[in-house]
Order: C-alpha cells, then structure tokens, then sequence
C-alpha cells in the first residue's frame, strides 16, 4: 500500500496541477470576454462555463465520453488522424478535472478583473492602448492575486474529481487512478481503513490548497487598485 | 478672449433612463458646469468613446464618430488625453513608467526614440515639478502630486484635447488653488486645448473661457464664461455663487470716513461699494451682487439715497417658475411677474438699474 499509496498521491498531484494548467489561458480568455458588457450573448457564454458546476458530474463525464471516445466527433478524429485515444487514458483525467474546474477558474478570475478600477482602464484606453493591451498591461498585472486565488481553486476542485473522471477515464489501477478513485475502489471491496488513510490524505492536500487560496485572496483585498482602497472613485 | 471652436458635439445618449443631448461647439479652453446628476461625466466619456452615443463628435477637422457615417473611433484612435476625477494612476507602475504609459516605445525599451523625446520629457517633468517623484510609486503621492503625474501622464501622450474631470475635488483650499494654477499655465503658456468637467461655478470662471451648463442631459447655456456665469440658471443651482450680477473693475479710491470705496467696472461705470480693506487703488477686484438687490426703474430716478443708478435696455425676460429675471446691460434685476405686468416691461425697453452701496460683495480680490 505504501508505494501504492505514494504513486497515487503523486499522480493525482500532477493530474491536478496538468488539469490547471491547461485551462490556465482559457480560463483567463473566457473571464475577460465576460467582463465586457458589450459582448453578445454573454448570458448564454457564462451558463456554458457555469454549467459543470451544477450538473451532476457524471453527466459532465458522458458527455466528455461521447465526445472524446473512439465513436465522438473529436474521439474519432483524433483517432483516425493521429492514431490517438483519449478515453480511459491519463489525459481523460486531466481533461475531465480541467473542465470541472473552468468554472471556478473563471469566475474567480472574472471577479478579481472587474475588481480592477474601470477608470484605470478608461485611462489606459484613452493613452492608446487597445483593450486587449488594456487587459494584459493593466487589468492582470493588477488582478494577479485574485487569478492565483483561482487557480488554487480550480486545482482543489481537480484534485478531489470524481464522478466527470470515473466516467470518462474509468478507475484503472496504475493508469487512471487517482486519489478519489482510490478511496470509492476501497470502500467498495471493503478495505476500510486503506480508504481512511486515502481520505485523511485528500483531506490534508485539500486543506492546504484551500488556506492558500484563502491567504491571496485575503491579500487581494489589501493590494491597491481595487475597488474601496480610495485610489480612485470612478465616476458614474 | 475669442476662441475658434475646436470642438463640434450633437450626440444623444440614453442609459438606465437618463437621457443625455448636447449640441454644442466649443473653444480651445472650455469647462462643463453642472450640478451631480447633469451628465457631465457621461458626456465625457462619450467624448472618450468609452461610452456609446449616437451622433457626431469632431474635434477640429477630425471625424471622431458620426453614427450616420458608421465611424466610431475606439477610445484609443482618438488622441484624447483623459484624466479621471484624483488622476486615476496605475498603482502597479512607478510615476516614470506612468508618465510614460502613452508612450508605448518608451515604456517597453526605457529608453526614448530620440533627443526631442526625452526633452520634452524633461521639460515636462520640470514644468509639473515631478523631479523627485519619478521612481515612487503613487501609493506614496499626495493628492496634489497624483493630479501632476496624471496630467503629466495625458500630456506626454500628446493629446488633441485634455479632457479633466473635476480637477480639484479632494483637494483642499491652498492645493486646489495650485492645481488651478497648474492648469491655468497649461492653458496659457503651453496652450494645451482642454475641456473641463466641474460642478464649482468658480473653477469655470477661473480656467476656462467658454462654458457649457449642463443640467438633467440638457444644455441649459453655453457661450463666454463671463456670460454664462450670469445666468439665473446658475444660482438656481448654486445658491451660494455670489449673486447673478458679477462684474470686474478696479479700485479707484477709498473714503474711509463714509466706508465706501469707489470702483471702476472695466465695462464703464463707477460704483460705490462698502470698503473694500487690504486693495489698494489700482487693484483688479471682482464684485457681485444678487438679482434680487438690483431695483428696476422705468424712469430716470432723481432723489434716491442709493449710489449707483446705472442707464440699460431690456435685453431679455427669463421666467424661472415664479420669478422673473430681467437682463439689462448685462445684469439681471429679479422681479415677481406681477411687477414685470405693472412696469410694462418689455425687450428693447430702457431702464435704470438701482443698487445700494452695501448691497455688493467683494467675490474676489
């Protein structure tokens, strides 16, 4: 159990912090295109990203399947074009912990961009920079904490995945097994006290992620160029 | 001072049930007066293009937007310097690099194109005094300094036209007087074209030479400072501005035994006023006096303990609710409509003007 239990913990790890990675710029992208009020269809661009927040995470993990399996219209391209499979392979687990993560990503993000004083945007606009210069010279430098804050988020949120990653990546011993995985094959053959140890360890990653997100985003708070810190009253 | 226009403004903009509309053309050194809640800031951030309107914008021969056309400048092509009420500063970036923020090569290469580059630099940073600020950041500055770095800032990107909002709110007496001033030399000396947004009839006065009333989305007045800030409108909203009648003049002598003295107005007239200690003669002095002190006659009064009867003819009647505002000569006489039916008042009619000695205010020496 010991170098089991090692493996484990550390492919879940880096399955985890891969799942965050990838939806890294995305994640960002998708924030700052919700942020604008003169977006169309905005409403319906924030249900999508919201989407595998409420829904059960099982049927996240189907529609993954019926879209990454062999018989899916990506599945099935990448399998004819590349000779690639990505149902039930490592790389099902990241991409099914990156998409039940983007929510939080995001909404963390979008939150931390829109804390960012619109008058220094509006300056930043006026002195000739686009808005997308705007965003990468100005809104990020500035909402860095709250986006860090996030991405811990997303990454707690990765690492305890379950029902999306059982779904489409199946719970294989040694290939796609990740803590959570672990523990429900555990209790399921009855070897309590093996899955007490697994539980006490997701305890104890998550428990960390979640202080350190806590500590940016009290940081935040405190970082000038957000609202409240008399920097700047924007006027109406 | 006679100001070609510079700036051509019709546009309407609608925004949770506010609706804003300005026709107006407007000199090199304009302010937008107006109480909170007229629309001032709105109309520049249209102005800006960070606020969507219809019409047409043109600032000297360049088409800003013309929503007939289909042209809208995005706030970045439209080389306008904006300053945001306290300066609006990044606070991640020292005053250097935000003075240089407008300059996209400066900033990313810290070095400057060419010689006359990094003069004007130096000029400016002489000019706002910002030498030893540079490598601070703006979590350190005063209120004061961050206005000058943010000006600095609009300058240096070269604008076409300044657009300050509030320049001076949060500042206190002796500061606001130096960012008056500041902006005062900017106008004369470097002739930099701007157009301020302010609610203090004074600041009008002081920094520009035409102004615009805004009140609830609507031009209300617009013309030569001096004229509009005359308006009744005005002392509608501001109950505090000196009075309707605010004239300009110098000191010609003083009779301390009777506590007058006598002032010149620079458009003709002497006036006896009450005292006026601490100007000598020959100092420049700004007087005023309410609608409601100023007597109308409509013949030549003879006998009258008042000191100054002043000859006009009836330029305009303005009915404001249940007064009645009289504008002769440049002044304004507040009558009941009923007095205005009994005198037989009418535009084009002769009158004379009667105010007391101790009915003028010194407004400014």
């Amino acid at each position: 159990m010991g170098q089991d239990l090692a493996g484990i913990v550390l492919f879940t790890l880096a399955a985890a912090a891969a799942s965050t990675a990838w939806i890294l710029v995305p994640g960002l992208l998708l924030a700052w295109l919700l942020t604008s009020h003169r977006l169309r269809g905005r409403a319906v661009l924030e249900t999508l990203v919201t989407l595998p927040l409420v829904l059960p995470p099982t049927a996240v993990g189907l529609i993954l399947l019926l879209l990454l399996g062999r018989g899916g219209p990506l599945g099935g391209w990448l399998h004819e074009t590349f000779g690639l499979d990505v149902a039930f392979t490592r790389g099902a687990v990241v991409i099914a912990g990156g998409i039940m993560a983007l929510p939080l990503l995001v909404r963390t993000a979008r939150g931390a961009l829109e804390d960012v004083d619109p008058a220094l945007l509006a300056v930043s606009r006026s002195l000739g920079r686009s808005s997308w210069a705007t965003f990468v010279e100005v809104q990020l430098p500035l909402a860095w904490r709250g986006v860090l804050g996030g991405l811990v988020l997303a990454f707690s949120r990765a690492l305890g995945e379950f029902g999306a990653t059982i779904v489409v990546a199946g719970n294989i011993p040694g290939r796609t097994q990740t803590l959570a995985l672990a523990l429900f094959q555990r209790v399921q053959t009855g070897r309590d006290d093996e899955a007490l140890v697994l539980a006490g360890m997701a305890a104890m990653l998550a428990f960390v992620a979640l202080l350190l997100s806590q500590w940016l985003s009290a940081r935040g708070d405190r970082s000038v160029g957000r609202r409240g810190t008399g920097v700047v009253g924007y006027p109406r | 001072m006679k100001d070609q226009p510079l700036l051509h403004l019709d546009v309407r903009a609608d925004q949770a049930g506010f609706r804003l509309e300005v026709q107006a053309s407007l000199g090199p050194a304009a302010a937008v007066l107006g109480p909170s809640g007229a629309g001032k800031t709105t109309l520049l951030e249209v102005l800006a293009g960070l606020r969507w309107a219809k019409g047409r914008i043109r600032l000297g021969d360049r088409v800003l937007q013309d929503s007939e056309e289909g042209v809208y400048l995005p706030p970045e092509r439209r080389q306008l310097g904006y300053v945001p009420q306290e300066g609006a500063l990044f606070p991640h970036l020292s005053v250097r690099r935000n003075l240089l923020f407008g300059r996209t090569s400066s900033l990313r290469t810290h070095r400057f194109q060419s010689p006359e580059e990094r003069r004007e630099f130096e000029r400016l940073v002489e000019a706002l005094d910002l030498g030893g600020l540079l490598e601070r950041v703006p979590a350190s500055l005063s209120g004061g300094e961050r206005r000058r770095v943010a000006l600095g800032r609009a300058l240096l990107a070269r604008p076409q036209l300044l657009l300050l909002d509030e320049p001076t709110t949060g500042l206190d007496g002796e500061r606001a007087r130096a960012a008056r001033g500041l902006v005062q030399r900017l106008r004369d000396e470097l002739e930099v074209p701007m157009l301020l947004v302010t609610h203090r009839p004074e600041e009008a006065l002081a920094l520009a030479h035409e102004v615009l009333l805004l009140e609830g989305g609507r031009v209300r007045a617009c013309g030569p400072a001096e004229a509009v800030m005359r308006r009744p409108e005005v002392l509608a909203s501001w109950p505090e501005w000196a009075g309707e009648n605010q004239v300009r003049g110098r000191v010609l002598r003083h009779d301390v035994q009777a506590g007058t003295s006598t002032v010149q107005l620079d458009d003709g007239p002497t006036v006896s006023v009450p005292l006026i200690a601490g100007a000598e003669p020959g100092a420049e002095v700004v007087l005023g006096v309410g609608a409601e002190e100023v007597l109308i006659a409509t013949d030549q009064p003879s006998g009258l303990s008042a000191r100054n009867v002043l000859g006009a003819v009836i330029d305009e009647l303005v009915t404001l609710g249940s007064v009645v505002y009289v504008r002769a000569g440049g002044w304004y006489a507040r009558l009941t409509p009923a007095a205005v039916g009994e005198l037989e008042l009418e535009t084009g009619r002769p009158i004379w003007l009667v105010i007391k000695t101790h009915s003028w205010r010194v407004v400014a020496l």
